[in-house]
């Protein structure tokens, strides 16, 4: 169920009635795992069996690599997880891709297959939960942590609703010790809680989806070509939506955890404010870049084999980044690019480790990451690599036969938004959301949240989903 | 030995800062209960009413009935005419069966009846609204509510079941021309150059719960609103003129081989179908008239597919309407057509009639029996009025 909706607010209050009843601590978690398995069942229950196999196997997996006492046998059990873990995700996600590929490869050595056409649904929030599956037993594997106390505790790990279908992707370390005790939030983390969900929701309904998202449609899904200023608005327009979609939710996650008394890591640290593209990767979608580094990045060698060894390691972990959005060459194009940038940046650090950047060097700077990613977003937004070659070559002002495609009142609201989410980012870079609303008068505050709902009454949104649910 | 799950916690620290949440909390939920109010209040005033949101919640709800049992029903497809021009509760007055509402607006009829084609379920009486810069322009402005209701989730269906219980009965603001992004865009921003789209046409209708539809009053007796609406029209009209001759002709054919293909497979499974052009007047009808030419529209897609049509230009009654803004009958007017659409139905075409009339699928099954195959090379047995290349052919009846 989507967090943008009238029926996950029944779910919700519903939920925290019974959590708050006068209960045990593991009929409380009892609730709390019935809860989240009709969360996820409310979009296609079926697909609730998926989820079952993913616990059940790592569950098993890794109590039965703890328990071995042969290296050949732990290596078995944790390739089985991860070979059911990833065949879940390759057929599901990448069948299709896969088998129009091999169609396509098969036709240029002349032969004809028949056309690929998997007619499957992706389950929703499958590429997370896999990964804090697999996660989970490649820790247990590595010694990093220890397996899950009991399978109820390792259940609610998979599951818990507010991280389940989109993240933060969270580690045993950070997840499993919160189910060991009691945990009850007070009335000012309900409150702030209840603030950040609202925050959240101004994000996704009001900014992503009433504003945004209709102007990286109509120059995306469109079929004329872009003007260049068509083209700069739509783009940095998408790049505003994706952060205020994917933040917004992670905002809202962070907030309903909080007010039932869990704490979740950050998943966004203001990414516009970035002063190069390693920067950018540590303040966007935080919790996936780390995983990519601690179980892709670091095994493939990470930076303890020469530069040669380092760059390759980044390539191969952006490409296989990019794969992980969506099942798309345009994807691994972006991801491709950002580990491109990524090699360019060390090699423009390595010759530059001397230099102690100014103030315009570091705003040239920062600007010059802004226009990368942005041009990166590119090949993530369009649905194919003619389209975004069309838009880049609007963005470049080479297209011919340009005719206006956004209207005045989308140019100017659309700009207006951008700016502010850049502005924002830049005002508050070096501080958290806490620190900044710890120094603002309450009334302040008030006037800001009742601002927020006002806007997301008056917007109307429908529930849309939010866009990482795909991936 | 088992590791202790201490010596791995990384638990994540979320600090709630230090300020009186109780009290920012009230009043911010004050200061958003008095703005609301106040826009509810501001669009009461304008003239709105608490009622259903036409939205594809609605529609799956209405569409999902011919699946849970009511596949037997009258179905109408079309736009925003049959919408707000076919009254059900006269319908269900005059044939003792209350139709199935799917009509939506600035939506071309034609992937609804592909999509009923595929529905095994479906074996009742398909009204098709034939208005003709839809239908023949093959405009798909709400079309995508078939992907939703084929992919709706059942979270989907119980957010659209509280909204219909718990906040449509009461918002008259909760509206989609009332909400903030229409608002805002409505403002007189300043046109950019070869940019000129025509303004969109405003809040038109009110719907209830099964979405049965009408005309909203306010476009009858506010001149300025009415004078919005015609404007939105021309606007709209004066787009439509850019478009090659070509390609409308070729949009067209395209349409009519569609139409008449899906047509011709209900027509299989012992579906009738009876197609209705409803009234247009003034500028909008001459632009009709003109682009979208009877004897290519109309008069082609009933010889094609041999379905019985009634369009109110063949009969003075249902040609003589005063429409507001050109497009769309006024309630009362509404509620007339439809008696007068059934009045006909039953005078010329009995056995269909009946098949409205009755749950009982033979009677349609007989009634296509009689009826002319593609290409209109023979007329009813029951001695129907059949509507061949734009010249109105009555027999006699029986």
């Amino acid at each position: 169920m989507f967090f943008n909706s009238l029926s996950f607010a029944l779910f919700f209050v519903c939920f925290l009635c019974v959590h708050n009843l006068p209960l045990g601590w593991t009929a409380k978690k009892i609730n709390l795992l019935l809860a989240s398995y009709i969360f996820y069942a409310a979009w296609n229950p079926p697909f609730i069996l998926l989820l079952w196999i993913s616990t059940l196997v790592d569950w098993y997996a890794a109590d039965r690599l703890y328990r071995a006492q042969k290296p050949a046998a732990r290596r078995l059990w944790l390739a089985l997880s991860v070979l059911v873990n990833l065949g879940m995700l390759v057929y599901f996600k990448y069948g299709e891709f896969l088998a129009q590929n091999l169609v396509a490869v098969a036709s240029t050595f002349g032969i004809t297959l028949p056309p690929a056409h998997f007619d499957i649904v992706l389950p929703v929030g499958i590429s997370f939960y896999t990964f804090a599956t697999m996660s989970y037993t490649l820790d247990v594997y590595r010694g990093h942590a220890p397996p899950a106390r009991n399978f109820l505790d390792y259940a609610l790990f998979v599951t818990f609703f507010p991280h389940l279908v989109a993240g933060p992707i969270m580690r045993p370390a950070e997840l499993l010790p919160q189910f060991a005790t009691p945990r009850r939030a007070t009335s000012h983390q309900i409150l702030f809680g209840i603030g950040l969900v609202t925050l959240g929701l101004f994000n996704k309904v009001v900014l992503a989806d009433t504003f945004l998202a209709t102007v990286a449609e109509q120059v995306y899904d469109g079929t004329a070509a872009p003007g260049w200023l068509d083209a700069w608005v739509a783009t940095c327009a998408f790049g505003a939506q994706i952060f205020c979609d994917f933040a917004g939710y992670s905002t809202i996650a962070i907030g309903v955890a909080m007010s039932i008394g869990f704490a979740m890591p950050g998943n966004f640290r203001l990414p516009y404010a970035a002063i190069g593209l390693s920067d950018f990767w540590r303040r966007w979608h935080i919790t996936l870049s780390a995983w990519l580094r601690d179980y892709v990045y670091i095994p493939l060698g990470g930076n303890r084999h020469g530069e040669m060894r380092a760059s390759a390691a980044v390539m191969g972990t952006m490409l296989l980044g990019g794969l992980w959005h969506g099942a798309s060459w345009t994807f691994v194009a972006w991801g491709g690019l950002h580990g491109l940038y990524l090699c360019g940046e060390r090699v423009v650090r390595r010759a530059s480790h001397a230099f102690r950047p100014g103030v315009l060097s570091l705003a040239l700077a920062a600007a010059t990451t802004y226009v990368l990613v942005h041009v990166a977003w590119v090949f993530f937004r369009a649905k194919d690599f003619a389209r975004a070659t069309q838009v880049l070559r609007g963005m470049l002002g080479v297209n011919a036969d340009v005719k206006p495609i956004l209207s005045s009142y989308q140019l100017a609201t659309a700009s207006a938004i951008v700016l502010a989410v850049v502005a924002t980012h830049w005002l508050m870079r070096g501080r958290t959301l806490e620190q900044v609303v710890a120094r603002t008068p309450p009334l302040v505050l008030s006037v800001f949240w009742a601002a927020m709902a006002v806007s997301v009454i008056l917007a109307q949104g429908s529930d849309n989903a939010f866009i990482y649910f795909q991936f | 030995m088992r590791l202790s799950i201490s010596n791995f916690e990384a638990i994540p620290i979320r600090i709630v800062p230090d300020r009186p949440w109780r009290t920012i909390a009230f009043v911010a939920l004050l200061l958003t209960i008095t703005a609301v109010a106040g826009w509810e209040i501001h669009w009461r005033s304008f003239g709105a009413k608490p009622g259903a949101r036409n939205s594809d919640g609605l529609w799956a709800s209405q569409r999902r009935r011919i699946d849970n049992g009511e596949g037997d029903a009258t179905v109408i497809v079309g736009s925003s005419r049959a919408f707000y021009d076919l009254q059900l509760d006269i319908w269900q007055r005059r044939t003792g069966r209350r139709p199935i509402q799917l009509a939506l607006e600035g939506t071309s009829p034609l992937p609804f009846v592909e999509d009923l084609e595929k529905d095994p379920n479906f074996s009742g009486v398909l009204i098709v609204d034939t208005t003709p810069d839809v239908l023949f322009g093959a405009h798909l402005k709400r079309a995508n509510v078939l992907n939703y209701f084929h992919t709706e989730m059942p979270s989907q269906r119980l957010s659209q079941t509280l909204s219909v219980r718990w906040v449509e009965p009461f918002l008259a603001f909760y509206d989609p021309d009332f909400s903030l992004s229409s608002v805002l865009e409505r403002w007189p921003w300043p046109e950019r150059a070869g940019n000129e789209w025509p303004s969109g046409v405003r809040k038109l209708n009110e719907i209830a719960a099964d979405r049965d539809s009408h005309l909203w009053s306010k476009v009858v007796d506010d001149a300025e609103y009415r004078r919005e609406t015609q404007a939105a029209w021309l606007q709209a009209i004066e787009h439509g003129k850019n478009r090659p001759t070509t390609a409308i002709q070729q949009t067209i054919g395209e349409q009519i081989d569609r139409m008449s293909a899906a047509v011709n497979r209900l027509r299989a499974r012992g579906v009738a179908v009876l197609f209705v052009r409803p009234p247009s007047s003034g500028p909008y009808l001459e632009f009709e008239e003109r682009t979208y030419p009877r004897a290519e529209t109309w008069d082609a897609l009933l010889s094609r597919t041999g379905m019985p049509g009634i369009n109110f230009m063949d009969y003075p009654s249902l040609g003589s309407f005063d429409l507001p803004e050109w497009s769309h009958l006024p309630q009362r007017d509404a509620e007339t057509f439809t008696a007068l659409l059934i009045d006909i139905v039953q005078r010329e075409h009995p056995a269909l009639f009946e098949a409205l009339r009755t749950d009982d699928s033979s009677v349609a099954h007989k009634l296509n029996a009689g009826l002319p195959v593609e290409g209109g090379a023979c007329l009813a047995p029951d001695q129907q009025r059949v509507t061949v290349a734009g010249n109105p052919i009555t027999q006699a009846g029986t």
